[in-house]
């Protein structure tokens, strides 16, 4: 189901390559590097706070960061923000977990400690304006198996990781599943829900292509890909569910106009000078897979 | 609502006692093409020196009253010879007139741009445009695939949203707002492979007809626009293939008649082949399409005729066997035209129309199908009073039934569960009443009124929301999410779940000066019952339709227009100019991060919303002569706002006006068509377009180690414009007069000076140097293409 929108886009390529192939002259469809003008609208605040527990660790130190959003084409690293006042709360008991600011924009803690299921607040002041936001840690089922196949995926042809988890089947789940081929500079996000498939063993793939525009190459024999199951929230699946669809396929004619994504960190202070970001907690499980 | 339809059946009653007062008498036939038998649509038929004249109806049907005395009736139309006759009008009589083409070359490299196409000075029907067949299969299309809907885009007031994609875009309006009718039944998806191409093919159509404002009273349903494609009737003279060979699609048509000349039959074929050719050359990946056109018609005696008209169409996808998918449309109609008498002519059909898709994920294990049927009955009358008034009226029921999706496991291990989406029933009524009315010899009057009803009926459960809010605002986090859901209500299928009615009135005025120019206004009021759900900017065979009901409301449009029409150089040469404003209410919007993929709640996705649109329309058209062709040019505005009403929240896009992504501030197209010499004719179109409405990032910040765009106000930027030049030349080779085969070849160029119009500009991260690119995305470069055709 999840597929569907990326097979759409993918028809679209396939019919403009079929119908270049059958022009006399060859080469008609084409994508290239433009330069563009866009808007830059004021610079926000940032909250990464992602407080995630991996199975059978104890979870004690976590880390937030912060930092001001920038111009969309703006090359330079990101702006860390520093001087700014971080809290975690438990709800169930008020205690207080307090992350120092380390002054590169990440501020840390080495006592905190994850409850499943359990409430949690974030607060951070910062420019005399307090952010507030709420959440519940989630849990995570193990990963059942990964293996490797080059049937399947999109391309027949070329290797894919399959990720293979059970669903439980009493409740309704949401997960994040994350995948970062070693060499790469970032990470590919996939967001998951068990609407079609509650209950049932889960499966996830990852494929990557040759693309010379965007100097992408598919996996090899030898590849080592870091592999993560994250459980999420309902409110943080929606909102990562419309940041992954944006990043993949925004402007494209069969995607969905894209739209500002409101994250969970509500200025008390001043509700119009809004944060970016997301406050969340997760149960995470983490593998490594080697392409044979 | 029944007072207005009883003063309006008052005022029928009162007019035709006044009129029929007069001693007059009545001649009444069918127009016919000598050649093959074809009925004429839209010839003139007149008494010469007197105003007593018409234009022949889509059933070639014409009907003439006058005092009693001697008349020479006259017909013309462009392409054929006059016909003259002396007559005594001393007595009702009835007259069939074959009318003779008037060149020797019988095929279709002459430019034969037919009287019908030309503005119609004096009937008050206005905003409506006709291309005839041999117009469209001028223009230069790309791959030379003759496509009817990218040639209505031409027209001043009608848009795409961008090559390769489907569907067309009339005066502001949505995709789903126009009512697009093959030989009466509606046809849900008009595009082949996405929207590359139309699902007409040309070669089985005999003309098409666009009303953008104006509607008549015998059509509803639709908000923006009705497409009325008729196909041909079919040879009934002999036996006639015709056919093509192109880059993409191959087509064979074959036309005969039966039982004697008392009927006629047309099947055409085209199949989309480039798949093929891929397979052999290893390619995985494949897009095909095919298509089917039937048409029969039998003459039971002078006053009675049958037709059976048919079309089915299909598109295959297969992605590596990973990803299958096919979709299309299926409609029949069977007709009854009866001529009651020299007065009366009326028609029944009985229609039936589906679109349906299935896609089947190899990977997911899944099978998923999806469609939409109908069932339709009408009834239409036409009576011709006499010389100054005639009556439109009839009536129709349609029932729907909507299956907006099943999802099947493949295999027993398949992570997919047995999923089957709620289906929807439905019956949509409507009864109209119209009549035209020549007031004086400058003023006539066509006024009318369409009462529509809606029945969404039971068989399903529905939730039943906190507050009666399917969809709340959450204040905290600025978000539209789900209401919660605090039971359920199953209705039984007898039982009805909710019930619309419509009054729309439906107004067109004529005031004809000097002969050759006049000014027209209309106004009309439509109700549309069913919605395409589509939150993206395109549209794509795996929208789903759904109707009114409990949460979502119809949509109702109000459109004015104003026009100046004028003919100039013996009505070789035409100029429209109109304006346009129109409103629709209740038109759906979808909240931010809306997921409209197997859901079952639409209405926890959806806002009731509205649109409205403007614009200033421009045509200067030649019909006549070694070069045809046109100019167009359009100036409007589009836009809708959805505000957060009983959701509460300020509504999507902070409740604020915004582009629609079919908005075109400039849109100016040029299409000319030149005959060269008896060998030769060259054509050529320039389009010109403001770019389209989209939304760029305004920002950027890091988050989960990538680089995340911020966007704020929906539609706020634009692609750069689009322009492009195609040309194409036909060439006729030499041939003996007496050649049972004629051949033609065209060759087109398609974006002559190959500009890279951008389809789309996405945004992301290279994944070398992890900055940030636009990457734009255009469809088709320079493009040539070879086509054969041929006649037999």
């Amino acid at each position: 189901m999840n597929t569907l929108t990326k097979y759409t886009v993918m028809i679209i390529v396939a019919i403009t390559k079929i119908l270049v192939m059958t022009t006399l002259f060859g080469l008609t469809s084409c994508e290239d590097v433009i330069d563009l003008e866009v808007p830059t609208e004021t610079a926000h605040l940032v909250i990464e706070a992602s407080i995630d527990w991996e199975k059978g660790t104890s979870g004690n130190e976590q880390t937030i960061k912060l930092s001001m959003s920038k111009p969309y084409f703006d090359p330079n690293g990101t702006t860390p923000v520093t001087g700014a006042s971080v809290k975690v709360t438990y709800d169930a008991d008020g205690t207080e977990f307090i992350f120092e600011d380390q002054n590169n924009g990440t501020y840390t803690t080495d006592n905190f400690l994850p409850a499943l299921n359990h409430t949690y607040t974030l607060e951070v002041t910062y420019d005399g304006e307090t952010y507030i936001a709420h959440e519940m840690l989630m849990p995570v089922p193990s990963i059942h198996e990964v293996d490797q196949s080059v049937e399947g995926g999109f391309d027949d042809e070329l290797l894919d990781v399959n990720v293979y988890f059970y669903d439980p089947v009493s409740e309704t789940n949401f997960y994040l599943i994350k995948f970062k081929e070693q060499d790469d500079m970032f990470p590919t996000l996939f967001d998951l829900k068990d609407e079609f498939t509650n209950g049932n063993l889960m499966t996830t793939f990852y494929e990557k292509f040759d693309d010379e525009e965007s100097d992408e190459e598919a996996f090899v024999p030898g590849d080592i890909v870091d592999i993560a199951l994250y459980g999420i929230s309902q409110q943080y699946y929606n909102y990562l569910h419309l940041m992954i669809e944006q990043e993949e396929y925004g402007g494209g004619p069969f995607s969905s106009t894209p739209v500002a994504i409101k994250g969970n960190c509500i200025n008390q202070t001043n509700p119009s000078n809004y944060a970016l970001g997301y406050f969340r907690l997760t149960e995470v499980v983490k593998t490594t897979y080697i392409f044979q | 609502m029944c007072n207005s339809m009883r003063t309006i059946l008052l005022t029928f009653i009162l007019f035709t006692s006044l009129l029929s007062a007069q001693d007059s008498f009545t001649i009444s036939g069918t127009l016919k093409d000598a050649s093959n038998g074809e009925t004429i649509f839209g010839a003139s038929v007149y008494f010469k020196g007197t105003t007593i004249g018409m234009s022949s109806n889509e059933y070639g049907f014409y009907s003439l009253t006058a005092p009693e005395g001697e008349y020479t009736l006259v017909v013309t139309y462009m392409g054929y010879s006059d016909f003259s006759k002396e007559i005594s009008l001393d007595t009702n009589q009835s007259f069939d007139i074959e009318l003779f083409e008037n060149t020797m070359e019988l095929d279709e490299v002459v430019i034969v741009s037919e009287e019908s196409e030309r503005v119609n000075i004096g009937n008050p029907q206005m905003s409506v445009t006709k291309l005839n067949v041999s117009t469209i299969k001028q223009i230069p299309v790309v791959l030379g695939e003759v496509d009817l809907i990218k040639s209505i885009q031409l027209l001043p007031g009608v848009t795409s949203n961008g090559e390769g994609t489907g569907g067309f875009y009339v005066r502001g309006g949505a995709a789903d707002q126009n009512l697009v009718l093959l030989d009466e039944a509606i046809i849900y998806n008009t595009s082949h492979l996405l929207g590359f191409f139309s699902v007409f093919n040309a070669d089985a159509i005999k003309d098409v007809k666009l009303y953008k404002g104006g509607i008549p009273a015998r059509f509803g349903g639709r908000v923006s626009s009705v497409l009325d494609v008729r196909q041909k009737d079919g040879n009934n003279k002999e036996f006639a293939l015709t056919g093509g060979i192109g880059t993409i699609s191959s087509r064979l048509t074959a036309e005969a008649p039966l039982f004697k000349q008392k009927g006629s039959f047309l099947l055409a074929g085209r199949t989309s082949y480039a798949h093929l050719l891929l397979k052999l050359a290893g390619e995985d990946n494949s897009a095909s399409f095919y298509d089917l056109n039937l048409k029969t018609n039998y003459g039971l005696n002078a006053n009675n005729k049958l037709f059976l008209s048919g079309y089915f169409g299909r598109d295959n996808f297969d992605f590596s066997g990973n990803f299958k998918s096919n979709y299309g449309n299926l409609s029949g109609n069977l007709r009854w035209n009866h001529i009651f008498n020299d007065k009366w002519f009326s028609n029944v059909s009985l229609i039936f129309s589906e679109y349906d898709y299935q896609v089947i994920l190899d990977f997911d294990k899944l099978d998923w199908v999806s469609d939409i049927k109908n069932y339709n009955v009408k009834y239409d009358l036409k009576y011709f009073a006499n010389e100054r008034v005639s009556f439109d009226f009839g009536a129709s029921i349609i029932y729907y039934d909507f299956n907006p999706g099943e999802v099947k496991p493949t295999s027993d291990d398949s992570a997919i569960n047995y999923l089957k989406l709620d289906q929807k029933r439905a019956f949509e009524t409507g009864v109209y009443f119209n009549s035209e009315l020549k007031v004086t010899d400058i003023l006539t009057v066509e006024y009318g009124g369409r009462y529509s009803g809606f029945s969404r009926m039971g068989g399903q459960t529905l939730n039943e929301y906190e507050d009666g809010r399917p969809i709340v605002y959450n204040e905290d986090l600025g978000i539209y999410e789900k209401g919660n859901v605090v039971g359920e209500t199953a209705y039984k299928k007898s039982e009805g779940i909710k019930t619309f009615d419509n009054f729309e009135p439906r107004l067109a005025l004529s005031f004809q000066f000097n002969g050759d120019a006049s000014i027209k206004a209309s106004y009309n009021k439509i109700a549309q019952y069913i919605h395409l759900l589509s939150n993206t900017t395109a549209v794509s065979p795996l929208d789903v339709w759904t109707p009114s009901g409990k949460f979502i409301q119809p949509q109702i449009a109000n459109q004015y227009a104003l026009g100046y029409f004028k003919t100039f150089d013996d009505s070789s040469l035409s100029l429209e100019i109109e304006t346009y404003y129109k409103t629709v209410d209740n038109r759906i919007d979808y909240v931010d991060g809306s997921d409209l993929i197997g859901q079952n709640t639409i209405e926890t996705q959806i806002l009731n919303g509205e649109s409205k649109a403007y614009g200033l329309e421009f045509l200067l058209r030649k019909t006549q002569g070694d070069f045809t062709g046109w100019l167009a040019y359009t100036l409007s505005k589009s836009e809708q706002r959805t505000l957060g009403g009983e959701a509460g929240g300020p509504g999507i896009n902070n409740g604020n006006w915004y582009s629609t992504s079919y908005d075109r501030t400039h849109d100016l197209s040029i299409t000319g068509a030149y005959k060269v010499n008896d060998k030769w004719t060259l054509s050529s179109n320039w389009a010109f377009q403001t770019g389209r409405p989209v939304t760029y990032p305004n920002g950027q910040y890091e988050y989960e180690g990538q680089s995340i765009a911020i966007y704020s106000e929906r539609n706020a930027n634009r692609l750069p414009n689009y322009h492009r030049l195609d040309i194409s030349a036909t060439y006729a080779p030499n041939r003996r007069p007496d050649a049972k085969w004629k051949g033609e070849w065209v060759f087109g160029i398609y974006n002559v000076y190959n500009r890279k119009n951008a389809a789309s500009i996405s945004f992301g991260q290279n994944k070398d140097t992890g900055v940030n690119e636009a990457t734009r995305t255009a469809i088709f470069g320079i493009v040539p293409s070879v086509t054969y055709n041929f006649k037999f």
